[in-house]
Formats: structure tokens, sequence, C-alpha cells
């Protein structure tokens, strides 16, 4: 699971041209949107395609979205149930 | 205001001419369908295509065979020749401006040919054909009007809505004697894809303002109005008049509109004021309405804000057309004269279920008197437009610009021309905010707000912005990125930078600037157009203070066109930004 976070954290990192940031920076648990890390629904569409891209999840609703990219955890777990590559 | 409708012109998905797009929307037949002429891997997503190949319009227009010439072109000059004819004027010794609306101009072309033109030198020529202006130049030199001046507006999905107010003020302040305003869009892979990674194409019919709306289907197609000042007008049912209209910015988000629909009222509140009309002087709204999940909520909050209780009938027709984009503004305006010369309303196409955050639209109405009709357009950016067509003229509007000596003064200005000067893009962007924007934008942002700074106003009145080729970067990374990947996996931020009013809506969301927001497009001209415009809204009392923004910029492979070409290298980046006042 540990792996994975860092995995994620570089590619959301690469995803959404966060150039000046380093995985640590961006905590596991913390909000992604709004108040945490400031990301707005561009970015959760970026986070769509870097699902797809990379794991094989299709997300068919933006607003799916939602509940899936509240934290880097929450993605983690998504992932690790869901992937299908 | 006695600017009144002369003629008019319409292609689009349910016929290609007004006669037949009047039957489609009294036979409620809509032409949204199975892709037929858009080559592109989506053939699962369903689109409202004009019924016409390039070589059936070519046809149409008697052009050769093997000319090459982007949709936008061969539907513009269709529907524009169909105005000039229906508005039978004698434009003899008369001072003629074509004012046409388009994002996507020649792209359909260009698309095709993109990777070819790396290396072949025969295809440059398609280069000089890609951009707005040059699109409206064609439509304009097809449709037999070769002498008009041509200016073409980009504000996404409004263009062609702010292509007729633009005419209107011309009109009124007396440097032109006839106006044909209106819009074109052909369908492209690039806007087809584009819209679809920001997911909100539906896959099925669109139905807006139904609670099961899904998205926007795509569609295409181009229309004109003839404008004329009568000096002795009278009500008239065949040829209506421009009653008022209002042009302002949501000033909330790139791609998505606000929840209470605030540019969207204020577009409408200006509109009713301007024509001196009351809401329940209104009887029908033509929407905006795409079927998206957020534009409908936001529209109908905008409209509950204007009308209350007295709501009067309301429909999308893009239903029939789908969504035209930047022709949709002028084949609404169009839908909207046919339903008030016929006395019905058209049916809001699609909808069958009740959202409590919607408006009830109207299923259809036959036999209605509509005196004053609005047809709303909104773009990205939050450029919302809103038109009020009636039957009567309401009296000259003051003759304001005769009666006005004052002069205008230029009291900011500031300009970058060398990618070195990027560097200090700190001074007013974040890092969260630089991670997604090109040069350019970085550019105008840079010199936009180091002018109003100098002239100490944080809040413009209003935004004006030319560029002649708008976000060349971003739009050539997504092209990249669509031939590279095959349609599939493509990056939504490279397609919502790549508009060419992202720059000036930037600007708006960035000084919180409700007010007037326009972008020209028209080649080496697009500077001249919009300084003529800031110098009309001062002179006219719409505003006290502009900001005029002049932005373009190039890139490698740009650059090594125009050096194939044996044309100036364009620089890599210009961008000028002043600041206009009354004296």
């Amino acid at each position: 699971m540990e792996e994975l976070i860092l995995q994620l954290k570089n590619q959301i990192i690469e995803a959404l041209n966060l150039e000046e940031m380093e995985p640590e920076e961006i905590e596991t648990d913390a909000p992604l949107f709004g108040n945490g890390l400031g990301l707005d629904s561009i970015d959760a569409l970026e986070l769509i395609v870097l699902l797809e891209k990379n794991y094989g999840i299709k997300l068919k609703n933006p607003a799916e979205g939602k509940e899936i990219f509240k934290s880097v955890a929450c993605i983690a777990e998504y992932v690790q149930q869901n992937r299908t590559k | 205001m006695n600017i009144q409708i002369k003629g008019l012109g319409i292609i689009c998905a349910i016929g290609n001419d007004a006669p037949s797009v009047l039957a489609s929307l009294k036979a409620k037949k809509s032409g949204v369908g199975p892709m037929q002429y858009l080559q592109s891997k989506h053939n699962e997503l369903p689109v409202g295509e004009v019924k016409l190949s390039d070589d059936e319009m070519k046809k149409m227009l008697g052009v050769e065979p093997d000319a090459i010439i982007s949709r936008t072109t061969l539907m513009g000059a269709i529907s524009l020749r169909q105005a000039v004819e229906d508005a039978k004027l004698d434009l003899t010794g008369k001072r003629v401006a074509v004012i046409s609306g388009t994002t996507v101009g020649g792209m359909d072309i260009t698309e095709r040919y993109f990777q070819q033109m790396k290396e072949d030198n025969t295809l440059l020529s398609i280069l000089e054909k890609h951009d707005c202006g040059a699109s409206t130049r064609d439509i304009a030199d097809l449709a037999g009007l070769k002498d008009a001046e041509v200016i073409t507006i980009s504000t996404a999905c409004s263009s062609a809505v702010n292509s007729i107010i633009l005419g209107s003020e011309m009109l009124n302040a007396g440097e032109v004697d006839v106006v044909f305003a209106g819009g074109a869009e052909g369908l492209s892979k690039f806007h087809l894809n584009g819209f679809n990674t920001l997911m909100i194409l539906d896959q099925e019919q669109c139905r807006p303002f139904d609670k099961t709306r899904a998205g926007l289907n795509l569609g295409e197609g181009a229309a004109f109005v003839a404008l004329e000042k009568n000096l002795n007008p009278q009500p008239s049912t065949l040829n209506p008049f421009i009653g008022g209209y209002g042009n302002r910015c949501d000033a909330f988000h790139q791609t998505a509109s606000s929840e209470d629909g605030e540019g969207a009222y204020l577009a409408m509140t200006d509109a009713l004021e301007m024509a001196g009309l009351n809401p329940e002087d209104i009887q029908y709204i033509n929407a905006h309405g795409t079927g998206t999940p957020n534009n409908d909520p936001s529209e109908s909050a905008a409209i509950r804000r204007v009308f209350g209780d007295k709501q009067p009938y309301v429909s999308s027709t893009k239903g029939f057309t789908g969504h035209t984009t930047s022709a949709s503004g002028s084949i609404e305006t169009v839908i909207s004269i046919l339903a008030m010369q016929n006395d019905f309303v058209p049916a809001s196409y699609g909808w069958k279920e009740q959202d409590e955050a919607c408006i009830t639209p109207s299923l259809g109405e036959e036999n209605v008197k509509l005196d004053n009709v609005i047809c709303n357009s909104f773009g990205f950016g939050g450029n919302d437009s809103s038109l009020i067509i009636s039957k009567k003229h309401k009296g000259d509007l003051p003759e304001t610009l005769n009666s006005f000596a004052q002069n205008i003064r230029e009291i900011s200005s500031n300009v970058i021309d060398d990618l070195e000067q990027l560097k200090d893009f700190k001074e007013f962007i974040s890092p969260m905010e630089a991670r997604r924007m090109g040069k350019l934008m970085k550019a105008a942002t840079l010199t936009s707000m180091r002018a109003l700074k100098e002239a100490g106003i944080e809040c413009p009145d209003a935004i004006i912005t030319a560029t002649a080729n708008g976000m060349l970067e971003f739009t050539e990374k997504f092209l990249e990125d669509i031939d590279a990947n095959g349609e599939e996996l493509l990056k939504p931020t490279l397609f919502m930078q790549s508009t060419h009013n992202t720059l000036g809506s930037a600007i708006a969301i960035r000084t919180k600037c409700h007010g007037y927001n326009i972008t020209y497009s028209q080649g080496a001209d697009s500077f001249e157009i919009a300084m003529r415009d800031a110098e009309r809204l001062i002179k006219t009392g719409k505003a006290n203070n502009v900001l005029v923004g002049y932005h373009d910029e190039s890139t490698p492979l740009f650059q090594s066109f125009a050096e194939r070409l044996g044309k100036p290298v364009p620089p890599m980046i210009y961008s000028k930004s002043v600041v206009l006042t009354k004296e």
C-alpha cells in the first residue's frame, strides 16, 4: 500500500503539473480539493484520465470522482480494489 | 433602438435554409443522430451535423471540388449568401461589414493535414486559412461581399450573439450602413475530443433541463442576419428590431457556470433595461440550455432571479440542432425570429422529467403572439450574452456619439516581448495557478495586471482582448495529443486553455470583473478592432475605463511553418495591455 501511495503521489504531481512539489509534501489523508491542496474540477478530470491510463479504471460520470478523490489514501484504496492493470 | 433585421440565412442539422429549419421545428424533428461526415473514432457520440458533404456544399457555392475549404467557411458562406439574398438591399456605395463568430475556424482542415504539413510544403497554404479571421474573410468573399469590412469575434459559445451586438453598436454609431452579423462553426475532431475530455458529451440524444440530462451533443452550422438602421420604423413581424442586449462575464470559472448564474442574470437584466422592457413583456426565452449538468441549473437560477413567478415560455432548441458552439447565438436568434414570424414557441426537444433545480421548459406552443423574445448565449470563461428581438422599435438611443466630444486617454501600458520577461510571473501568479498556464496566459496576465496597477484600477469596467492566433501552444499540444494517443486519454487541461477567450475570461476571473468582455481575432487587424471597440464603449458611456490587450504567441513548429512559407517569423511572445479612460 505504501508503495502504491508513493506511486500515486508522483503520478498526481506529473499529471497536474505540480512541478515545485515533492511527494512528501502531499499529505496522504489531507483533502485534495477545496481547502487542502486546492485542486478543482479540471484537476478531477485529469485524475480520471490518470486512473484509466495507469490502472485501467474507467469512470463514466465525473460525479463518481467526488468520493474517490477525497484524499490520496481514498484513491489508493479505490485503485487497489478496482485496478485492472 | 431602430436597428432592423432585414434578412436572414441559416444552415444547421435540421435544415439547409430557413423554410426547412422552420418545417423541422414545427414537426418536432431533431437533426441529432449518428456521425456521418466527421471522421472521429468517437462515432458512438451523436452529433448534429449539417446533412451535406463538403463536396455538396462546394457545389452549392460554385467552388472547384478540389479546393481545400473548411466546413466553417462553407457553411458560413452558404448562410451569408442566403441572408444577402433575403435582405435584397442595394449595397451600392454602402459601407458594409461582415461580423462573424467562430472559435474553431479552419480546424477541421488543419487537423486532417497537421502531421503531413510538417513535411509537405505544398500543404502549408492550409495554415493561412486556419485562423478565425481568415475564415470570415473567405465567408464574405464567397458570399460576394468582397468589399466588406470583416470582423471576427471569438468568445466561444457566445460568439455569434456578440457579433449581432457589435453590428448593432457599429450601426448605431454610424460607422457602417449595413451589417451582416452571425457565426459559423464546423464540427472538428479537435473540439469533439476537447468536450469529451471535459466529460460533458451525452452518449444519447441530449435533454436540456431534464432531470436525467447527461451532457450536450455537439452540432455545427452557421447563420447570419442582415441589419440596417431604419429611420422611419414601423412595427414589423417580418422584419423585427434589435430590442436590446447585454454582454457580461460570469467571472467564475474557465469551464463552469456559477451556481446563481450571475453573468447570465446581469446579461438578461442589461438587455431588458436597454430595451425599456419589464420581465412580463417577454413572451419567450430561447435558452442557452446545453443539457450539461452544470449549465441548465445555473441558467435556470438566473431566469428565476430575473423573471420570478412571471416566467415566459422557455425552451432550448439544442435538442434539434445540437450545440453549434460559436454559431449557436445566431442560429438560435434566427430560430427565435422564425418563431416570432410564425406565432409559435419551439419545443424544448428531449425534455421529459422535471428537475427541481431547473425551470420547466415548453414542449412547444402554437398560435402564440411573440412581441419580444430573449435569446441567451453563454460561453466558456463565462462570456454571457443576451439579445432581445422585438416587433416594435423602442425609439432612438440618445445620439451619444455625436454629442460626445470628449477625448480618450491611455493612462497606462505594459508590454512583454521576450520570454525572459516571464520569469517575474510570481509578482501576480501563484505556483498553483502557474502550473496550468502556457506562456501566453502568463504574459497576458502579467501585462494586464501591471497596466491595471499602474492605472490604479483593481477591476476595470470592461475587458477587450485581441489575438490573431490565440492559444497556439496548447492548441498544438492538444492536436499532438489527439494524434499520439488516437483520441483516447487526452488532457482536459490542454483543451480548456485552447480557446481564444481563455485570456480575457481569466483576467475577468482574476479581477472579478463582471463587465463587458469580448475577444477579437482578425489577424493583424485584431488590436485596432479592439481599440475601436474600447473607444466606442467609452464614448457611449458604457464604460469609464477599459482594459485592452493584444496577445499572441508562437511555437518552434509554427515558426518553422512561417520560415518554410517565406513569411516573417512571428515572435515567441508578444503581449501588450493598455488601460483607456475618458479624459
